[in-house]
């Protein structure tokens, strides 16, 4: 029990540092650079999803962007619909979500592999084609204009606060949330046996492991923090069809595996380079005479080559090597 | 106290300065007051736009960025606006909405663009909408007929549109309906195709208002983007109902589609399709791609009903289309330039853009600017045929649409020779006959404004 | 004319062309053990290049011919380049699980970089494709028949390609090699079995048979470099609910999905085609896990 709470205890405080460190950071942004960094956090949750997924259980999920979009729908419709406040849409979206995962994960615990790729991937087209049988409530193909709204008077009085700022001020605190619920969960007795079932099922399973329950439960969870950043990231403007589409699970996936699958500091390092490689390609070819054609496709382009590189040189992604010698 | 005698002395400065400017007229740029609006500086004006200009909802749209870069390039090429140079920053959102959140923030927080222009797409514009207006960013000529956007300003009080909305053009389609093909509607031959999104059912609610109600066995919808899996079943439901005329709500592509499949099929009803859909270049280049000849494609759209703001891109003794038309083809250097109603469209917003940065005068605000355009933006013209019906109750557009039919020649011609304008709006007003008369484009095709 | 009827042919004409694409992916999964995510982009980009000799005048059939040439040589270099490489790879700990889902990936990120090529080579306009034969509906009459020569031509490439393919698998040297080299590779290695070129050999006819596809369907979705992702996503699922490792089976699947999308269309309705599709998918998943006619064995990852 004393090692787990030092965990405990440890991934307290590095959170808390992340979280200070990234706040006073935000100061010194542009409100360019602080909206992408609140970007980032609210991806950082989606890829979080995926790493809860991938690390515990080995598997590729293409459809964590419609898990997202549960979460996003059902706390835009509380907002919309009943007034609530955003930080209530954050708690239904994660149990909502949760629930969801639960029926899904109830399904496709049977399946893996390549098979669980294709069928999270068809549920992430089928979907958001949900929202436009239920137009009344979920706004069709128009979606809900749901937004992070302004800060309340006791800070606004207190301090000036731009929107780009309040959004990473909210976003901030849930990302540490859920990245010191994760981190935890990811090291404690839980974690280990999930791990222990990814690794070896039947070994799992000799030594008292529910490895059906385990694989539900990992879909739950991954699910429940899909929804939470889906949450965020539909504050951003709109909850739609367009918000959330099979491209968004494509992008998660992308910065999971640059990052390196299943680990968590990778993860982040994943979205930012999701988030800025737009930035860095616009920097890049800034005074070069590129057609359009090529600069339009260009993000494109090479995303699928940094893809295919780090799956070919070190399918493990960039915090792969530190992680292979952990374990 | 402070804003105001920041005011003042700004007043001050730019009523010496247009002195100044305006008795040393031969350096008129130095001349200019260097003031603090974000994105004009006494040189440059920057706007920003985003559109698809990628993905699978971008053929046909993504020309029109060019063309109002064309347009723009052909002002600056003339000494631009009040000696300031238009730079249009156009950004890809793929037409997904979480990438135009992303993209808008670039325009307003990194390319500090003064206004938005331009912009494509409802579902894609719905995102930062609300966000732009809370800033007070002009959001000049959306790409969009969502009335949504536009009949209350209070809501949108910097959002203007580019086009007729939706709602009124199926108005006035659905009354062309009840005046002449009032057996049909009687007999319950009239048919109708559209796609399950804003667009298609307002324009379904555009034709209820005017009392045209399709029977449940006449109605066909297709998901707006799964047209590539077909019409096939859509098309032979209209024809197993017997329908004698088929009204489609329904992108380029997919009208394009949708009328080669009823070819296939032998079935050859009127049809009346909505302007969103009727490009006679996108109909015939995905025809002929299909190997149709061309004329089987041109025989195909002629006789096709339709209905425009705008003179038809293949009338060649239009002033206005030969005035943009050789502007597209000195000017435009995107990759497909080829004249069709999207370089229209592009051209036009680019000449009412210069038109509205005239009229917001010299000291070029966005306060002012939206001023301009809810006080004097009806008074502008451009190459529509429709005015615009700009003011403090509406941000609505073109308000009027003359019907017409193709040609042999693939061009929309006004039904019966003579072009009738008709007008109302997007809620329940009634449809009056216009007698507005476009103003003739100047001779240096330049807008003449302030 | 019988609405069924019409809505069954249709639904065939469709589901044949689903059940070309469900084929590619079968022969690659039983000759390498990878779902190809990318397939339909590699079709996409072959049919941009027969549409591009059509639009320079040259005659469909040498279109139809390089494009199948085309296909199986873009099959053959992302199995060199990449699957290969891949393959013969060490597993770490840290990517042992992923396993099975590391070609995913690859695959998706060749998706994307053929998309974006077609894109910055071909402008990503929408056009049309041709049909080999007539693709209007048969006369009748005054009326017409429910389908076209295009859609009996179509029909008749399918059964071509099924028979094809089961003589290739059961009575040649290279189709006994490959699912030897499939099953099991140690054991074919020792009995003299290139499995490796055993491997390249499937990518080489699924690249042809996903570009055959490609130009079999076009004619109905029209081409532009994104077209072809929902057929995939049908094609998919087809060869799920068939069976992966079942080349009949993908074709029996690609007809459900062909008649069940244009069942739901006609008698329920459009917006419910997606969920109908995910709902099959799960369904076979959970009751016959290894689809209709899928083996028991071959099933990993």
């Amino acid at each position: 029990m004393d090692k787990y709470k030092n965990i405990w205890r440890k991934n307290l405080i590095k959170t808390l540092t992340l979280g200070v460190f990234l706040f006073l950071l935000s100061f010194t942004f542009e409100p360019y650079n602080q909206g992408q960094l609140a970007l980032v956090l609210m991806l950082f949750i989606g890829v979080l999803s995926l790493t809860v997924l991938t690390g515990a259980s080995g598997q590729i999920s293409l459809g964590q962007g419609a898990l997202m979009a549960v979460g996003g729908y059902s706390s835009a419709s509380l907002i919309t619909h009943l007034g609530a406040s955003i930080w209530i849409g954050f708690l239904v979206a994660f149990f909502a979500t949760a629930i969801f995962g639960l029926i899904l994960g109830t399904a496709a615990a049977r399946v893996s592999g390549p098979y669980l790729a294709g069928t999270t991937l068809v549920i992430a087209l089928a979907l958001p084609s949900v929202a436009n049988r239920f137009e009344s409530v979920l706004g069709g193909d128009v979606g809900l204009i749901v937004d992070f709204g302004t800060p309340p008077t006791w800070i606004s009085n207190l301090i000036e606060v731009g929107y780009e700022q309040w959004q990473l001020w909210v976003v901030l605190p849930v990302a540490l949330t859920a990245l010191f619920f994760i981190s935890n969960l990811m090291a404690t007795r839980a974690g280990r046996s999930w791990q222990a079932v990814r690794d070896d099922e039947i070994g799992a399973a000799v030594s008292g492991i529910p490895v059906a329950r385990t694989k539900v439960i990992v879909f739950v969870v991954s699910s429940a923090i899909a929804g939470l950043g889906g949450a965020l990231y539909g504050l951003r403007g709109l909850v739609g069809p367009s918000v959330y589409p099979v491209s968004l699970s494509l992008t998660l996936l992308t910065a999971a595996i640059l990052g390196g699958v299943g680990s968590i500091s990778g993860a982040f390092i994943g979205t930012l380079i999701v988030v800025f490689l737009p930035d860095l390609i616009d920097w890049a070819i800034s005074g070069l005479a590129v057609s359009e054609q090529l600069s339009n496709y260009l993000p494109a382009l090479l995303t699928g080559f940094l893809l295919l590189a780090t799956i070919i040189i070190n399918p493990a992604g960039v915090m792969g090597a530190g992680h292979r010698k952990k374990h | 106290m402070k804003i105001r005698g920041s005011q003042t002395k700004r007043w001050v400065i730019s009523i010496v300065a247009g002195a100044v400017a305006s008795t040393l007229a031969i350096a008129p740029s130095q001349a200019i007051p260097v003031r603090s609006e974000v994105g004009v500086s006494a040189t440059e004006i920057v706007l920003g736009m985003q559109l698809p200009q990628t993905g699978p909802a971008s053929p046909g749209y993504n020309k029109i960025d060019d063309a109002m870069r064309a347009y723009f390039d052909f002002v600056n090429s003339k000494g631009g606006v009040n000696g300031r140079k238009i730079k249009l920053v156009v950004k890809d959102d793929t037409y997904k909405a979480g990438l135009t959140i992303s993209t808008a923030s670039t325009l307003i927080n990194k390319d500090k663009v003064f206004a938005m222009v331009g912009s494509v797409g409802t579902q894609t514009h719905i995102s930062i909408i609300k966000d732009i207006n809370r800033r007070g960013i002009p959001d000049l000529f959306v790409n969009s007929g969502y009335s949504g956007f536009y009949i209350d300003p209070k809501k949108y009080p910097t959002s203007f549109a580019a086009l007729g909305t939706y709602v009124v053009e199926s108005k006035i389609e659905a009354e062309y309906l009840k005046a002449n093909y009032a057996k049909e509607l009687a007999a319950g031959k009239v048919g109708v195709l559209y796609q399950t999104d804003d667009f298609g059912r307002n324009v379904l609610a555009g034709f209820k208002q005017q009392g045209v109600t399709f029977p449940p066995a006449n109605t066909q919808k297709f998901v707006a983007g799964s047209q590539a899996l077909g019409l096939t079943r859509q098309v032979q439901a209209l024809q197993a109902a017997g329908v004698t005329l088929v009204v489609i709500a329904a992108v380029a592509n997919a009208t394009a589609i949708t009328i080669g499949t009823a070819a296939k099929l032998g079935f050859a009803p009127k049809w009346l399709v909505t302007s969103v859909g009727s490009d006679a270049t996108t109909f015939k280049t995905i025809l002929a791609s299909q190997g149709t000849s061309g004329a089987v494609a041109s025989a195909l759209l002629t006789g096709v009903i339709s209905a425009s703001h705008a003179p038809s891109p293949g009338e060649d003794t239009d002033e206005f289309v030969i005035a943009f038309k050789k502007i597209n083809d000195d000017f435009n250097v995107g990759p497909d330039k080829t004249w069709d109603n999207n370089v229209l469209q592009g051209m036009n917003i680019g000449y009412l853009t210069t038109a509205a940065l005239q009229g917001a005068g010299k000291d070029l605000t966005r306060k002012g600017l939206i001023a301009f355009m809810e006080g004097k933006g009806a008074t502008l013209s451009s190459a529509a045929l429709s005015p615009l019906s700009y003011s403090s109750k509406t941000h609505e557009a073109y308000n009027s649409f003359w019907i017409g039919a193709y040609d042999a020649n693939s061009v929309l011609k006004p039904i019966g020779g003579t072009r009738v304008l008709y007008t109302t709006d997007s809620a329940a007003g009634p449809i009056t006959v216009s007698t507005y008369k476009r103003p003739a484009i100047a001779a240096d095709a330049l807008p003449k404004v302030g | 004319m019988n609405t069924f009827i019409s809505t069954l042919i249709t639904g065939t004409a469709n589901g044949a062309i689903f059940a070309l694409a469900a084929l590619g992916l079968v022969i690659v999964w039983r000759g390498a053990g990878v779902v190809n995510f990318a397939q339909m982009g590699q079709a996409m980009f072959t049919t941009y290049i027969a549409s591009n000799l059509i639009a320079s005048g040259n005659s469909y059939w040498l279109a139809f011919i390089v494009a199948l040439i085309s296909g199986s040589l873009l099959g053959m270099i992302i199995d060199l380049l990449i699957m290969r490489p891949l393959a013969h790879k060490k597993s770490s700990s840290a990517t042992k699980t992923l396993a099975g889902t590391i070609p995913v990936i690859a695959s998706l990120g060749i998706l994307a970089i053929l998309q974006a090529l077609a894109g910055i080579f071909w402008a990503g306009e929408e056009r049309g494709f041709p049909t080999p034969v007539n693709s209007f509906y048969f006369k009748n009459g005054d009326g017409t028949l429910p389908f076209s020569a295009f859609n009996l031509f179509v029909i008749g490439v399918v059964l071509i390609v099924l028979l094809s393919l089961t003589y290739f698998f059961t009575q040649t040297g290279a189709g006994l090699g490959m699912r030897a080299a499939a099953l099991n590779p140690e054991v074919a290695r020792l009995s003299g079995i290139k499995v490796s070129r055993m491997r390249t050999l499937s990518w080489a006819i699924s690249g042809a048979a996903g570009s055959l596809a490609g130009l079999l369907i076009t004619p109905s979705t029209n081409l532009s470099p994104n077209t072809l992702d929902l057929i995939l996503i049908i094609a998919f699922t087809a060869a799920v609910v068939g069976g992966l490792d079942s080349p009949l089976g993908a074709v029996i699947g690609g007809l459900i999905l062909g008649i069940g999308i244009a069942l739901v269309t006609t008698y329920g309705s459009p917006e419910n085609v997606f969920l109908a599709i995910l709902f099959v998918l799960l369904a076979v998943q959970l009751i016959r896990p290894n689809g209709i006619l899928g083996g028991k064995q071959v099933r990993r990852g």
